[in-house]
């Protein structure tokens, strides 16, 4: 009864003290219309009329992610990056053995979940490959993917998942694969100006002012938008392995990490 | 009353709920002794930001989002492109509010691994306690 009158207070105040604002003049309408750059980006996103300016793509928080805004979130990736590693770090000492074991949950759950985790990889590449396109991109696709080592992990066991061969070493070196091809994509016009001549800018996507240089916008008469697709189908990599390292150093037990902490105290 | 007064209630309404819940996340972060409500107000805080910088790009309805709809086998028109500019939200803001997302959830997992840590090595995640213990 006490929280439901405080909640009631909460919300009593806020409505008056809203209404002495309108009536007093303060703060302000929100929502009125957007600014210019917004503008700007919304005309130019898909606009083959205007090849300098373009990313030829529909989707315009994707071309801001990773064509206007590219070296944003590169550095970004690379706080990620960091954060992951910090992780690694603090787990360092500690083994993941693998040995058999028939824990988990129920016959029911497991003949579901092997069910479901298709279905789930599949949403996941869609998400990734269809970034350019439609709502979603590398870092969404990564996140609905990392969905599935963490239930394998409640519904199996992380033995299973070190069995089938996901194991903190191999997730590493695809997430740093995943790393390298954004890096990678990113240096093309850099080496595209050094063998041909024509002058490129590091994370260029289309023609711009003073370079000829473009990743194909259409690749078999399907739209890709130039490097909008590789730096998702990259950064899906790198997300998706991201999580599996972390879900997978989370999950080992608070016995095994004792006995690392403990052993380095008493040295 | 008018559309116009309603219009800036409702503004001011969302505004104020906004900075009490900035508030009531703050002095979380502050006067909360337990690591865990502290990373739980520290979310809520980060959240709440982000929910502001949607709101400054919002457009009011009827507004699109920001994805051209339009045919994309062929170039579209210059008339349609103009339509689309005047009718979708704000890109940006949206943009970085994902940019945020991804660095918030990296930092909170980093967090996350640290106070796991403080729990291993002092058996507590109170702070008072924790500084009281030496090791």
């Amino acid at each position: 009864m006490r929280k439901f009158l405080i909640a009631a207070a909460v919300i009593v105040i806020a409505v008056l003290a809203s209404i002495a604002a309108t009536v007093g003049g303060a703060l302000g309408p929100l929502f009125n219309g957007v600014r210019s750059l917004a503008e700007f980006y919304l005309l130019n996103v898909f606009n083959p009329h205007n090849q300098t300016l373009t990313a030829m793509s529909p989707e315009a928080v994707t071309s801001i992610v990773w064509d206007y805004r590219g070296l944003d979130t590169l550095f970004e990736t690379v706080v990620f990056y960091m954060a992951i590693i910090g992780c690694v770090s603090l787990h360092r000492g500690i083994e993941l053995i693998r040995k058999r074991s028939e824990a988990g949950l129920s016959r029911i759950v497991k003949t579901v979940t092997k069910i479901l985790i298709p279905l789930n990889i599949v949403i996941a590449a869609s998400i990734a490959l269809h970034g350019h396109l439609t709502p979603g991109g590398g870092f969404q696709a990564g996140a609905a993917m990392a969905v599935a080592p963490i239930i394998v992990i409640v519904v199996f066991s992380r033995f299973f998942l070190l069995r089938k061969g996901v194991t903190k070493e191999v997730a590493l070196s695809l997430r740093s694969m995943g790393l390298l091809g954004i890096a990678l994509v990113a240096l093309i016009p850099l080496i595209a100006w050094v063998t041909t001549g024509s002058a490129a800018y590091v994370m260029q996507n289309q023609v711009k002012a003073d370079s000829s240089f473009s990743f194909p916008a259409y690749i078999g008469g399907s739209l890709v938008s130039g490097s909008l697709i590789w730096y998702n189908i990259f950064e899906f990599l790198a997300v998706t392995f991201g999580f599996t390292i972390v879900f997978l150093l989370l999950s080992v037990d608070e016995e095994t990490v004792r006995k690392v902490l403990g052993g380095e105290e008493h040295e | 009353m008018s559309d116009v007064a309603i219009d800036l209630f409702l503004s001011n309404f969302i505004l104020i709920a906004i900075i009490g819940t900035i508030g009531v996340s703050l002095y979380g972060i502050v006067a909360k002794p337990n690591l865990i409500k502290k990373i739980i107000a520290l979310t809520i805080f980060t959240d709440t930001a982000n929910v502001i910088a949607i709101l400054i790009g919002f457009r009011r309805p009827p507004s699109v989002p920001p994805v051209f709809t339009g045919a994309l086998t062929r170039p579209p028109t210059l008339e349609e492109l103009r339509a689309f500019a005047s009718s979708a939200v704000d890109p940006l803001p949206q943009a970085l509010v994902l940019t945020a997302i991804v660095i918030g959830m990296a930092v909170n997992l980093l967090i996350i691994f640290i106070t796991l840590q403080v729990f291993r090595l002092y058996g507590t995640v109170d702070m008072r306690r924790v500084r009281e213990l030496r090791g």
